[in-house]
């Protein structure tokens, strides 16, 4: 924690299995960032240069994956980031039951694999409801992360001083204003990078959904595999592409919270 | 000195042994192919080419111990020398042949396509535009991909998801080896009567057992074993224990 000018202790919040998300005020050239993301283009580009017939068809083979992993990513963070704020909200609510339920969820939700969350979704309930394998993928996923960053959003929200909220209300916000007008726009800041990072996790777990035949970049992988047996050559590209997207989605989260962060540098 | 003696003795005729009993061997078989490959009761895995390894194991004096392994990656552990022989239902075909070796064939099947019970197709081209499932990287998925018939080909990790996905109507039709196919049309109770078996390639298939490249000691044995085994009747009954006698 560290304290801030006005008093209020900013909670940092990291919780998460995502990458590392590069400090903004580092700008230094060589940094671990900068050696990773170049690093993994420099081996991606020399590997298909020297080995165009095995690496390079493996590039070739898999864009159409590459895309499905982007759907299922973005669709999941479209439900997942609502989800999570409304948990949060529901967290810290005074209403004992919508406080109940919020925690129930939670709970249950985070003491689950992902996979078997996956599983389920597909194949047990398929019993009572048919989904396909991307809507499942996404409804598991945004289920799954909603609880995650419902804790998130929850800190974030606490961690602003209550002098904010007696502030706000004795000039005459009712709770809903005070909450969306005051709190959120500061909360956002704490709140940002940790759900940024939530959403980079995501994108690395949506390999799991390659279980239900859905043909995200891992399953294209794993299919190219099973038809040249170039084990090796194949999950060290799929390797360097999960990398690469992920360290270019952090930099992107690192540069929305400098933003965020504006009036606070220095 | 006399102890120590004796101990070395000891230590010598304990390390030598092994040398004096059986060779062993490891065979890797992915236990979700029944009947060809599956778990029993206890866990272990049986089934029709674990049973024949097993039998073949005995015909020429070897041991060889079977492990369920995933079939997504089988192939690649026997390359990286996990396991000595893959008894899986390998379908023996041109490009497994540039980095595997396989041992003489030990069964024959063709492809088969299955459909919930009352549709039909007559040939591969009836599947256009249907969502085909298999299990990936099987010579199943292989043929409706080189037919290019305009499938919408999904690849499962095991033939039982897309079967399930099959009965649940999330799936048109599965495709795979015609023993498999015949297990979940009669055998299975909960899939028995609900599906049937439409259409069958022409071009057959034989099953291998896949060795690391350059393994001949080990591919003579099995070559050898395959022989006693079809010799002396012992195939047929293995067969008819695990496909019934109409096969």
């Amino acid at each position: 924690m560290e304290e801030k000018k006005d008093g209020s202790k900013a909670n940092i919040v990291m919780v998460t299995d995502g990458a590392s998300v590069p400090d903004p005020r580092e700008w230094r050239i060589i940094n671990a960032w900068s050696i990773a993301l170049m690093g993994a283009i420099g081996l991606l580009c020399t590997l298909c240069v020297v080995w165009p017939d095995s690496y390079l068809r493996i590039l070739l083979y898999l864009p159409d994956g590459i895309l499905i992993t982007f759907k299922i990513t973005l669709l999941a963070i479209c439900c997942a980031v609502p989800l999570g704020l409304i948990t949060g909200l529901g967290r810290i609510s005074r209403n004992r039951c919508i406080n109940l339920l919020a925690s129930t969820y939670v709970e249950i939700i985070r003491g689950i694999p992902l996979l078997v969350q996956i599983f389920y979704i597909y194949y047990a309930l398929s019993r009572f409801i048919q989904v396909s394998g991307i809507t499942s993928a996404v409804v598991a996923i945004s289920f799954c992360y909603g609880a995650y960053m419902g804790e998130v959003f929850r800190a974030g929200i606490s961690a602003i001083n209550k002098g904010q909220t007696e502030a706000a209300r004795s000039l005459g916000f009712n709770r809903f204003q005070t909450m969306r007008l005051v709190i959120l726009p500061q909360a956002m800041r704490t709140i940002l990078p940790p759900v940024g990072n939530e959403c980079i996790a995501m994108l690395k777990d949506t390999s799991l959904v390659s279980i239900m035949a859905v043909p995200d970049m891992m399953q294209r992988a794993r299919s190219f595999v099973g038809t040249t047996y170039l084990y090796f050559e194949t999950y060290t590209m799929v390797a360097l592409l999960y990398l690469i997207i992920t360290l270019l989605l952090s930099k992107a989260v690192s540069i929305m919270e400098s933003r965020l962060n504006y009036y606070d540098a220095k | 000195m006399l102890h120590r003696l004796t101990l070395g003795l000891l230590l010598f005729t304990l390390l030598c042994a092994p040398a004096h009993a059986a060779e062993k061997y490891v065979a890797a078989a992915d236990c979700y192919w029944p009947p060809m490959e599956l778990m029993d009761a206890n866990k272990q895995p049986t089934g029709y080419s674990p049973d024949y390894l097993k039998a073949l194991a005995k015909a020429v004096g070897i041991e060889i111990e079977v492990r369920n392994v995933a079939w997504d990656g089988i192939l690649g552990g026997v390359a990286t020398g996990k396991y000595d022989i893959v008894a899986s239902s390998v379908t023996i075909t041109e490009e497994r042949k540039k980095q595997f070796d396989f041992s003489d064939p030990y069964y024959e099947v063709v492809q088969a396509v299955l459909l919930p019970a009352g549709k039909k197709i007559t040939s591969l081209k009836d599947l256009k535009g249907l969502k085909v499932g298999g299990q990936i990287a099987t010579t199943g998925i292989f043929v409706v991909r080189n037919a290019n018939v305009g499938a919408d080909l999904k690849e499962y990790d095991d033939v039982g998801l897309a079967i399930e996905d099959l009965l649940q109507g999330r799936l048109d039709a599965v495709v795979c080896d015609d023993p498999v196919a015949l297990y979940y049309v009669n055998k299975k109770t909960d899939t028995a009567g609900k599906l049937n078996i439409s259409f069958k390639t022409q071009e057959k298939e034989y099953y291998g057992f896949v060795v690391k490249k350059g393994r001949k000691d080990l591919l003579e044995k099995l070559n050898k074993g395959i022989k006693i085994l079809k010799e002396s009747g012992v195939e047929r009954q293995i067969a008819e224990k695990w496909m019934g006698s109409s096969k």
